[in-house]
Formats: C-alpha cells, sequence, structure tokens
C-alpha cells in the first residue's frame, strides 16, 4: 500500500511525457520534434539527392564511354585508311595510274647548277598501266563510310516482309558493303 | 494482496509500452475494459473477473512471466552467441564469404606497344577488334517460328562477313543439335560489328511490330578482342613476327621483346550490388601499364624496295628463298632485311610454316666467293702482299686430296691480287692464302681469327629469336679439303646478316660495328629510351679496309669483273659476286647454288650496305653477279635515294686486274 504514492509519482512523471498531457514542459518540445522531423526528411532527401547524383554521374560514365569506344573505333579505322593509302604498295600503283614511273640512276643537282652523278632520261610508263587518273581518294573514303547508314535499312525493308525474299536482298547488300574492302588498296 | 500483486504485475508493461491510445491513470476501469493494443493478453478482462474482482483467484501471473522471460532470455542468449560466433569468433571466416560475392574484380588488359620504322610509321600496332560468335540454338524452329532461320541470317551475314554462304549455314545448323557456341568470324573490326547490330536491332524492331516475321539474327553475339594489325601486310614480317592466339608475341620482334610490348594487366576490384559498383566502398584499381612501342633501324621505303627486287628475282629465278639486307655501315643499324618468299602476319592462317621465320637470320649457308674478301683482308693486313702483287693462277690445283678449279676453265692467267678478287679465282686465293703462315696449318690459324673477328660462327648480337650463329669449325678441326676451301667460303657457313655485316665492317674503316635492329623503345610515359650502343670492335686497319675497297671496286667496275651488272653510273661502287655450292638442306648433300652479291656504296665514302643472296635458282642463270648483281643495284639506288647520298665524284681506283707475264 506505501508504494501507490510513489506509483502515481511515476505515472506522473510519465504522464507529463505523454503528447496531450497539460505540462510546463510543453512549450520547449516543438523545436525538438521539429528538429528530429527536419533531421529525417533532410536524410531523406539527401539520400534521394546522393543516389539521383550517383545515377547521373554513371549515366554520364556510361555516355562517356561510350563515346570514347566510337570515337577510338572512329580514329582506328581511319588510321586503317591512311595506312592504306600510305603503304608503298598503294602508292607505288596510284603514282603508275598517274603515268609515274621509278627513278632511274641517282642523280643530284646542287644549289651552283653542278650535276653530281650521271642524269638519265626517265622510261616511258606503261601504256598498260596507264589509265587516266584513277586518284579516287573521295570516294573511296564515301564508300567506306557509306555501308554502316545504308547496309541497316536496305536489307530490313526488303528482307523482312516476305521471308522468300531473302535470297535475293543480300545481292543489294554486297553490292554496298565490299566495296570498302575491294576498293582500299593495299590490303 | 493478490488483488494488489496482480495490479502490480499488470503495472510494468503498460508503463513501458508506449501508445497514444493510453488511457488516463485514474481511469483504471476503463483501460482495463479497453485492451490497448500494446497490451498483453494476460490482461484480458473476464466476466467474472469483473464481476467478482475480489473473490475469484487467478491463476499467478509470476510463473508464467517468468516462463516468457527464461524463454525471452534463451532467446536473446541464443542470439547473442550466435552474433559472438560471427562477429567474433568466426568473423574472418564469414567476411571473406561475403566479400567473395560482394567484390567482383577483373583484369584490365594492357595495350600492347606498337613497333613503327625508323621515322615512326606503324609496322604493328593493336586494335579492338570483334569476334562474331553465334548461339545455333537460337536459330530453330522452335525459337523463331520459321524454318529457314539459318539460311537467312546465312544470307544477311555472308556479304557483312566477307564468307560464303555454305560456310556460314554450315556453323548455323551444326551436326550437335546441343551445340550453343559457333564462331563464325575471327577478329572482325569494331564497324563490322556495327553493321550487324545495326541489321540486327533493325530485325528486332521489325519482328516487334510485323508478328510475321522473326529476328534471325538475334542469336549472333560478339565477344570483343583486340586484333594486331600489320598494315604494311607483308613488309618486314620476318623481322616484325607474329603474336599468337595468346596475344602473346609468337616470332621475330613480337616474341624477342615480348615483354617490353607486352606492358602489365591491370586489376580493378570494387564493391557490387546487383550488379553494380557500391560508391561508399572503395575499389582498388591497379591500372594497366600499356607496352612500350619499339622503334627498328628499318626505313620502311628501303625495306619495300628490297623485298619488292627480292621478291621478283626470287619468282623469276625459281628459287627456294633469296634475302636482301640494307646495312648503315657507319652505325650498324639494319636499314631493311628482306625474305623471300615472305607471310602475311594479318592472315596467318594462309601462311606457310616454312616462310613464316626471318630466314636472312635463321638460314646458315655456305657463302661462296662472297667470302673471299676476308681472305684478302687477312692476307693485306698480314702484309704478305698488296693488290699489285703477281699470282699466276692456273688451270687446275692439286691441295689436299683435291683439284681445285675456278668457275670458268681458263688458260693460265696471270693476275694482279686485286684480279684475283675481281675475277674471283678460287685457286688464286688458295695461293694466297698459303703465304699467311709458315706451314698450312698456321695459315689455317691466322685465316681463322681473321673469319671469327669478322663475326662468323658466333651471334650477330641481334639476339633475334632462332637466329643461327653459323657453322666455323676449329682450325684444328678443319679437314684436308676445308683448309683450301675455306678461303673461298665453302666449308664455312653463316647468315645473311653476317655476310652483311663483314662488308660493313671493310666499309666502316675496318671497325666492326655489331648490327642492330631496334633503336629504342617509347616507354608509357612517352619517353623515348634508345638502345644501347652497338659494341665496336677493330678487325683490320683503315689501310687495309681502304685497300680492299678499292679493290673491290674492280669488281663491279672493271670490264673483266664478275659483277658489272652492279653498276650505278656516276658512282662509285664495291662489291663482291658470290656463287657457292649449296648444302641442300633435306639431304646434307651439295645440290644446287647460292648465288650471292655484297657491297657498299659510294665506294669512297661508304654510307650503305648491301646483301643479297638467292638459293637455289633453277631458272635462268644461277650466277651471283647475274641475279643478285641487279637486285643490289635496285636496292642500292633506292637507298641512295632514300637517304640521299650523292656520287663521291671522285675518280674511280682502276687497279690493274692483269699483268703481262
Amino acid at each position: 500500500m506505501s508504494r501507490k504514492p510513489e506509483l502515481r509519482g511515476r505515472a506522473a512523471r510519465l504522464a507529463r511525457l505523454l503528447p496531450g498531457t497539460a505540462s510546463p514542459g510543453q512549450a520547449a518540445r516543438a523545436p525538438f520534434v521539429l528538429l528530429v522531423v527536419l533531421l529525417l526528411g533532410g536524410g531523406l532527401i539527401g539520400l534521394l539527392v546522393l543516389n539521383s547524383a550517383l545515377s547521373e554521374g554513371s549515366f554520364k560514365l556510361t555516355d562517356l564511354q561510350k563515346d570514347t569506344k566510337s570515337l577510338t573505333d572512329e580514329q582506328q579505322a581511319l588510321q586503317r585508311d591512311i595506312d592504306a593509302y600510305s603503304a608503298p604498295d598503294a602508292l607505288v600503283r596510284r603514282a603508275r595510274e598517274l603515268g609515274m614511273v621509278p627513278g632511274g640512276d641517282p642523280a643530284f643537282l646542287d644549289p651552283d647548277g653542278t650535276v653530281k652523278g650521271v642524269p638519265s632520261a626517265a622510261p616511258d610508263a606503261d601504256p598498260v598501266t596507264y589509265h587516266m587518273p584513277l586518284v579516287l581518294a573521295p570516294e573511296v573514303i564515301d564508300s567506306t563510310a557509306v555501308p554502316t547508314p545504308t547496309a541497316s535499312p536496305t536489307p530490313t525493308e526488303t528482307v523482312v516482309p516476305a521471308p522468300e525474299d531473302v535470297v535475293p536482298t543480300p545481292e543489294t547488300v554486297p553490292s554496298d558493303v565490299p566495296l570498302p574492302t575491294t576498293t582500299t588498296p593495299g590490303r | 494482496m493478490t488483488e494488489v500483486s496482480d495490479d502490480f504485475g499488470r503495472q510494468p508493461p503498460r508503463r513501458r509500452v508506449p501508445g497514444p491510445a493510453r488511457p488516463e491513470r485514474s481511469a483504471r476501469p476503463v483501460g482495463r475494459s479497453r485492451p490497448g493494443p500494446g497490451a498483453r493478453p494476460a490482461r484480458r478482462p473476464s466476466a467474472p473477473r469483473a464481476a467478482a474482482p475480489k473473490t475469484i483467484r487467478l491463476g499467478s501471473p509470476r510463473p508464467r512471466l517468468r516462463l516468457v522471460g527464461l524463454a525471452l532470455t534463451l532467446v536473446l542468449a541464443a542470439f547473442v552467441v550466435r552474433l559472438l560466433q560471427v562477429q567474433a569468433v568466426d568473423a574472418s571466416t564469414y567476411a571473406a564469404k561475403a566479400e567473395q560475392n560482394r567484390y567482383v574484380g577483373y583484369t584490365l588488359a594492357a595495350e600492347r606497344g606498337g613497333i613503327t620504322d625508323r621515322s615512326g610509321v606503324a609496322l604493328a600496332t593493336s586494335e579492338d577488334a570483334y569476334d562474331i560468335t553465334a548461339d545455333p540454338t537460337l536459330f530453330t524452329r522452335k525459337q523463331l517460328k520459321i524454318d529457314d532461320g539459318p539460311e537467312q541470317a546465312a544470307a544477311l551475314l555472308a556479304p557483312i562477313l566477307g564468307q560464303d554462304q555454305e560456310t556460314i549455314l554450315g556453323k548455323l545448323r551444326p551436326k550437335d543439335k546441343k551445340l550453343r557456341y559457333v564462331l563464325l568470324a575471327h577478329r572482325q573490326t569494331p564497324q563490322v560489328w556495327k553493321q550487324i547490330k545495326d541489321l540486327k536491332s533493325a530485325l528486332a524492331t521489325k519482328s516487334a511490330t510485323d508478328p510475321g516475321t522473326a529476328n534471325v539474327l538475334g542469336g549472333v553475339l560478339s565477344v570483343p578482342t583486340t586484333k594486331r594489325v600489320y598494315p604494311n601486310g607483308d613488309l618486314a614480317a620476318g623481322i616484325l613476327g607474329w603474336v599468337n592466339a595468346d596475344g602473346k608475341g609468337g616470332g621475330g620482334v613480337e616474341q624477342q621483346l615480348n615483354s617490353l610490348l607486352a606492358g602489365k594487366d591491370g586489376k580493378v576490384r570494387y564493391a557490387q550490388s546487383g550488379g553494380r559498383q557500391v560508391p561508399t566502398v572503395g575499389s582498388t584499381e591497379t591500372p594497366a601499364v600499356p607496352g612500350s612501342d619499339v622503334e627498328l633501324t628499318i626505313d620502311r621505303d628501303i625495306q619495300w624496295a628490297a623485298q619488292q627486287a627480292i621478291t621478283d628475282q626470287v619468282k623469276e629465278s625459281k628459287a627456294d628463298r633469296g634475302y636482301v639486307i640494307v646495312q648503315d655501315t657507319r652505325t650498324g643499324e639494319v636499314l631493311a632485311m628482306a625474305n623471300s618468299p615472305g607471310f602475311d602476319p594479318n592472315d596467318l592462317s594462309k601462311a606457310r610454316s616454312v616462310n613464316m621465320g626471318n630466314a636472312a637470320l635463321q638460314d646458315a649457308y655456305e657463302p661462296g666467293s662472297t667470302a673471299k674478301v676476308m681472305s684478302m683482308a687477312a692476307v693485306l693486313e698480314q702484309g704478305v702482299a698488296t693488290p699489285l702483287t703477281h699470282v699466276i693462277v692456273p688451270n687446275r690445283l692439286h691441295r689436299g686430296d683435291r683439284l681445285f678449279k675456278d668457275d670458268i676453265d681458263h688458260e693460265t692467267w696471270y693476275l694482279t691480287l686485286n684480279g684475283v678478287l675481281a675475277k674471283s679465282s678460287n685457286i688464286g686465293t688458295i695461293l694466297a692464302t698459303g703465304q699467311l703462315g709458315k706451314s698450312q696449318a698456321q695459315a689455317n690459324q691466322v685465316l681463322y681469327s681473321y673469319l671469327r673477328k669478322f663475326g662468323l660462327g658466333r651471334y650477330s648480337g641481334l639476339d633475334f629469336p632462332g637466329e643461327t650463329p653459323g657453322i666455323l669449325a676449329k682450325p684444328a678441326d678443319w679437314s684436308t679439303s676445308q683448309q683450301y676451301t675455306i678461303p673461298f667460303g665453302q666449308g664455312v657457313s653463316l647468315n645473311a646478316m653476317q655476310a652483311a655485316s663483314v662488308y660493313s665492317t671493310i666499309a666502316n674503316g675496318g671497325v666492326r660495328v655489331e648490327p642492330t635492329l631496334v633503336r629504342g623503345t617509347k616507354g608509357p610515359d612517352g619517353r623515348f629510351t634508345p638502345a644501347a650502343k652497338p659494341k665496336e670492335t677493330r678487325v683490320v686497319s683503315a689501310r687495309t679496309a681502304k685497300t680492299l675497297a678499292r679493290m673491290l671496286e674492280s669488281v663491279v667496275d672493271d670490264q673483266e669483273g664478275t659483277g658489272t651488272k652492279a653498276r650505278i653510273p656516276g658512282y662509285r661502287v664495291a662489291g663482291k659476286t658470290g656463287t657457292a655450292n649449296r648444302v641442300d638442306p633435306a639431304t646434307g648433300k651439295y645440290k644446287g647454288y647460292t648465288s650471292s652479291f655484297a657491297g657498299f656504296a659510294p665506294a669512297d665514302q661508304p654510307r650503305i650496305t648491301v646483301y643479297c643472296a638467292i638459293q637455289n635458282a633453277t631458272s635462268g642463270s644461277y650466277f651471283g653477279g647475274q641475279i643478285c648483281g641487279p637486285v643490289y643495284k635496285k636496292v642500292m639506288e633506292f637507298a641512295l635515294k632514300t637517304l640521299q647520298v650523292p656520287p663521291t665524284g671522285a675518280k674511280a681506283a682502276k687497279l690493274p686486274v692483269s699483268y703481262t707475264p
């Protein structure tokens, strides 16, 4: 029986903490609750922002990696073209097409007009290999660039509607596709 | 008391459980009749209890509470024990297990360094590529709902991959129905894969809208890989070698400098969750160290000219093979080293394995008369003769167990020593080298020491894989005939590089500079490290070398010389022909000829050495001066023009070849 007042005292203290019960500490509670709400809300929003920032970063990374990849591919393809053009074999062939011939015995002309070595006239160009200009650098570059865009629409337009037509259509594809391999010299 | 204790026993849980619906303490009867959300079921009020709170005795709650408490304690204790076990006792094991799944790692492939010529033109580079593969089970009727899926796919792929439709069809309809992987094409360019990809996606969108069509390319896949590209095809293929399927150098410089070219693979390890990197967990990354670029001493243009010339001549002569070496006489740098037939390292499937080495370094053969220059060097250096010393050359000479003769039958020749070299007389050479010592054994010893100094019987210093040092026996082991044949280049064997180096030594004033093939390396930091300076050794005096150069001029210049086909108008050209009996590697017996020509220009101020050899010419002439002379001329002219070496304009030496007795 003697515990009852103590009990009451504890309960009273408890009751003071509970909302709804009028007590003198009520005024100070609002900022605390606000703080907690703010912290929670802030944390949530922070997480959201962080997550989206991360996602954005990873999207950007993927995009940039894709760009790098395609640019590397392009650079390597262009380098291949350059190499094909500058290969000695290709140069010789194109020079011959222009009617050039290999020089004879070496001779040097000094600034003062003296000639070192024994100069001789160049032999006539071989009429068989001598065609009019076949220097088609721009066309060849075009043909290497073209297949990628054209190859995909051409077959899909024609192939897909009628599967029986598949066999003839590839004949249209090769006319586009192997061009780079045949016209690019020196490979 | 029961009432109180009941009440008391009920109170603590009530106080511990927070809840908005907590009833006022004063209204206890209400709270009792209305159990709150957190209230214990034990508190369930019962009608009799409410009716007679004082009289009904309830079962004592204490044991019940104790039981629950005990159970809770046990459960918690189990948790704690398990926690301790997981976190403390077996922590490392579990951490390791977790890490296995949490962390993913992969290697970052190091980019293989390139190989360039002396002016930086790429001879070998690495490119991204794709292996085009397919899963044949995705082309079946079950998957595509059509029967001719493989046929359609093959028809689409054939032009892109440049293969027959039948070949692709065979791969897409394998005999083994369960096969899930076939390789359609090896190492295709990214552009090829892009074409297929575009086609594939176009077909996919089409089949999505139109149920009548099937995406026949759905089963075509790709595996990214890299490919080694040799932009100049078979140019310098023997030097460069190739890269095998594992990405390691399989021959040539690719093999010799593999560790340098390969670089070091890197490693990435990061924590992942659902396949994506967890950003807050640190990842370890060891970046790949790309391989160094190697710069060769080769000049691409000269290499091309050399390769072109030797290939044409080998074809024309229907020969087994041929080599041309161009060397800078002053630095020992190899400007070109061409083999014919060669191979295209871009497509090894078409290469014949016998052609895949660098024959100029790997073939040992008897040089023949081109080796006479070493005998002459010994004779001149020892001071036993001068270029004008008279030599009477009979038609036949009996030495040891054999009767020696010259390449043509002749009346007794009255030649100078210069003439012996110009007309390439075997007998004259035997007579001259016989003077090297008081006895033949002594002469052999002296000759041997010179041959060694010229680099015979030892590795050239290139450190090239598969290189042969040639065969030069010790003079004590020379057979009776060998001691008379070695002076004119039979019974001793060397490789083309060694032969070229002999002439470069004479051209360089008697100082032998070890040949080099690698000019330097460019590390990943872009810094160029020049190769170590080659070793230099004096073989003969500058005076002897000069005299020899003038004698070699007579070979080309003199009307009676054997190398007139190598003349370059305006230039003083030194050279020596060679036509040797060739040991057939298949039988080990003499069969056919080794034709060769070696020389340098300009003779009075040498810059370039060119050496040419053709093995077993079967069509037309087999004389070195006839078939290798023109090759020499072509290559030398090209090299002189490329390096812009003007003629010196000095008068030719015109040493006398013969004398009238």
